[in-house]
């Protein structure tokens, strides 16, 4: 049978797919297309919102086009390049914390002096079971500066003076990275352990007659086995620490005086706490182009749509 | 009838596994006793291993003390006081369960009265049901309880369309995707793992599109109108994943019934959705748990009415004053049954994970 090169009774299968893609484009990529049109305007609700229906919405409101103002404006202001600044900084602290503590617990519920392992292992996932929001408000507590707050009763116990960790800008940004890390170790625990895992333990036995110690071990046998999937689990978790939200707003709006506030926040709380639609949606662009980039890269190099390809 | 029975056997694992490590300890620490009496283990030896294992249970311990402390302040009516004047204490003075009565509130199915006419006549007949009362938390001292309630019921009448609007999408795609082959098949499938990857914080920064988009429509504050945006959401990985799963059911299944005159709707309801059904669920928790616990766009599109239990939670918490007994009853009432469905389905969930090309 002759098969058409545009459509064919064959692919009516498509059919199948097609709901499921139209609600995902409408919900997805007409946002997109919506936030490049208000990044172009000097939106602001009382302009963006007047006018009833689907007329209004194409043309923004009332609100005039002003063209690439808002990026130039965003891009020659510190405020941005701060919040910029922090949020690599961010993803920086938080990824080399997240592989140090990563990798040291899978060393250890992999050891063989350790018994109970598969219990250990268990437990030390538990995190990841919980909602997010649930964990960040709960560390929220923690670091509060009311009474009862976790951290600075465990400062008082060793007769330190208590801290207001969220009135200050670095011992925020702090606290913000001990959430971070303790939100997704346990993502990284599970692949380092299963990569720990394959190491075949010929190896470890060749190495202790040659007489290697335990760290030379680490370094020479360990290591190598596992480099590839922790850089591929450190490339998806820095993904996440890029576009990190939750914990700064909800421990304290990004602040104090919004010093803390990473890109994600930045663009969200220019637009819906400060009415500047137009600078919003500008930002929040550029961090998407800025996550768009990064995954693109990694799915160029790391091969992450391998199996993909093969179907 | 699988699921249900795998359930069982997960439940039941989960359960015997300490008996089980506890077995094993007794066993090893009597062969341990014996060799080292004989002399033919070193005393070093188990020391060693008893030293790491402590080790490793201290380490648990520190990661978990958080889960821990928000326990203990949720049963003790000073609050997560872990500090005292007679130095540490990590169990809970006086334990009451009043934060949690405050959480649940009054359990009261008023009375109601049903009046129903008789046809033809003037007559009606009114029965009265009588009002059962199953809780009421007044009794224990609890004034003024929380909103939980109003907040469950928004968050299951937002969770459960969005459950039923991405399963509809879902699973019709994913058997097409993983059993037909058709035009644009490979670059939806390549757009769909994309998606998974970026898609969350993404969500976030179309937010102000989609929040002026809603505004626009007037369908803000509609709890319909934010389920069909989860359901939107949860379309790319959760079809991945479905689809995934379906390519393991055995084609020969399909082959056999096709010989044996099979019409192809019974091969999918008869062969493919049954063969499925820990796909299903796998899929159906997920997508539940996408309306169940989102944050950040729940705040920002419903009213004061409309919280879902995320945002009623977060609705707790002030700069300088948190009440810590209340707050970590509601945190831990909202969080438990996540946990628990969580700890259950923790092999489907981590298979899930290795989707993304782990393995590679």
């Amino acid at each position: 049978m002759e098969r058409s090169p545009v459509f064919d009774e064959r692919d009516l299968p498509l059919l199948y797919v097609l709901p499921g893609l139209f609600v995902f484009t409408t919900f997805m990529l007409f946002p997109v297309v919506y936030l490049v049109g208000i990044s172009l305007t000097n939106a602001t609700p009382s302009t963006l919102f007047t006018g009833e229906g689907a007329v209004s919405v194409l043309t923004f409101g009332e609100s005039t086009i002003v063209g690439l103002e808002n990026y130039t404006d965003v891009l020659s202001d510190s405020a941005f390049w701060n919040s910029f600044g922090v949020t690599w900084l961010f993803v920086a602290t938080s990824v080399v914390a997240k592989i140090c503590l990563s990798v040291a617990i899978a060393l250890v519920v992999t050891s063989n002096r350790v018994r109970g392992k598969r219990l250990l292992r268990s437990l030390i996932i538990l995190p990841m079971g919980l909602p997010a929001i649930f964990t960040i408000t709960v560390w929220r507590g923690i670091f509060s500066s009311a009474e009862f707050g976790l951290m600075n009763q465990l400062l008082t116990m060793l007769s330190l003076d208590p801290v207001t960790w969220l009135s200050g800008r670095w011992t925020a940004f702090f606290a913000y990275n001990i959430t971070e890390v303790w939100l997704s170790y346990p993502f990284m625990v599970i692949i380092t352990v299963s990569a720990l895992q394959d190491v075949p333990s010929e190896l470890h036995e060749a190495a202790m007659v040659d007489g290697a110690g335990y760290i030379a071990r680490f370094l020479h046998v360990t290591l190598p086995a596992i480099k590839r999937p922790v850089l591929f689990a450190s490339i998806l978790t820095a993904a996440a620490s890029f576009q990190q939200f939750l914990i700064p707003y909800v421990f304290n709006k990004g602040g104090p005086a919004r010093a803390n506030e990473l890109i994600v926040v930045y663009g969200y709380r220019e637009a819906l706490a400060f009415s500047e639609y137009g600078r919003g949606a500008a930002i929040s662009l550029v961090a998407v182009i800025f996550i768009g980039a990064f995954m693109w890269v990694n799915v160029k190099r790391g091969r992450l749509a391998e199996g993909v390809a093969e179907q | 009838m699988s699921v249900y029975r795998r359930l069982v056997r997960n439940v039941r694992t989960a359960c015997l596994l300490p008996v089980h490590i506890f077995l094993d300890t007794c066993r090893e620490i009597g062969y341990t006793v014996n060799g080292v009496r004989r002399g033919e283990i070193p005393p070093s030896q188990p020391l060693k291993t008893l030293g790491s294992t402590a080790g490793a249970l201290v380490m648990v311990s520190v990661l978990l003390f958080p889960i821990y402390w928000i326990l203990l302040a949720a049963l003790s009516p000073t609050g997560g006081s872990i500090y005292s004047s007679s130095g540490l204490s990590l169990l809970p003075s006086n334990p009451t369960v009043q934060p949690f009565l405050w959480v649940v509130g009054d359990l009261i199915v008023p009375a109601y009265s049903i009046a129903m006419n008789i046809p033809a006549t003037n007559l009606a007949v009114v029965f009265t049901t009588p009002e059962i009362v199953l809780l009421d938390v007044s009794q224990y001292g609890v004034q003024n309880p929380s909103n939980f309630k109003q907040f469950l019921w928004n968050s299951i009448t937002v969770a459960i369309p969005t459950v039923i609007i991405s399963m509809s999408l879902i699973v019709p795609a994913a058997y097409a995707l993983s059993r037909k082959e058709f035009i644009f098949r490979r670059e939806i499938l390549f757009v769909y793992v994309l998606m998974t990857q970026i898609g969350g914080g993404l969500g976030i920064a179309l937010l102000i599109g989609l929040y002026a988009v809603y505004v626009q429509f007037g369908i803000t504050d509609s709890k319909l109108g934010l389920s069909l945006y989860y359901a939107a959401t949860a379309v790319p990985f959760n079809t991945w994943l479905l689809k995934t799963y379906m390519d393991g059911i055995p084609a020969s299944y399909e082959e056999a019934a096709v010989v044996d005159g099979a019409p192809p709707w019974r091969i999918v309801t008869e062969i493919i959705l049954p063969l499925s059904a820990a796909g299903l669920a796998t899929v159906f928790i997920f997508t539940f748990l996408t309306g169940w616990t989102e944050f950040v766009v729940a705040q920002t599109l419903l009213g004061t009415e409309n919280y879902t239990l995320p945002v009623g939670l977060f609705s707790l918490v002030s700069e300088y004053s948190i009440p810590w007994a209340r707050f970590s009853a509601f945190a831990l009432t909202f969080a438990t049954p996540i946990m628990l469905v969580y700890l259950f389905a923790q092999r489907y969930i981590e298979g899930g994970l290795s989707f993304s090309g782990i393995e590679g």
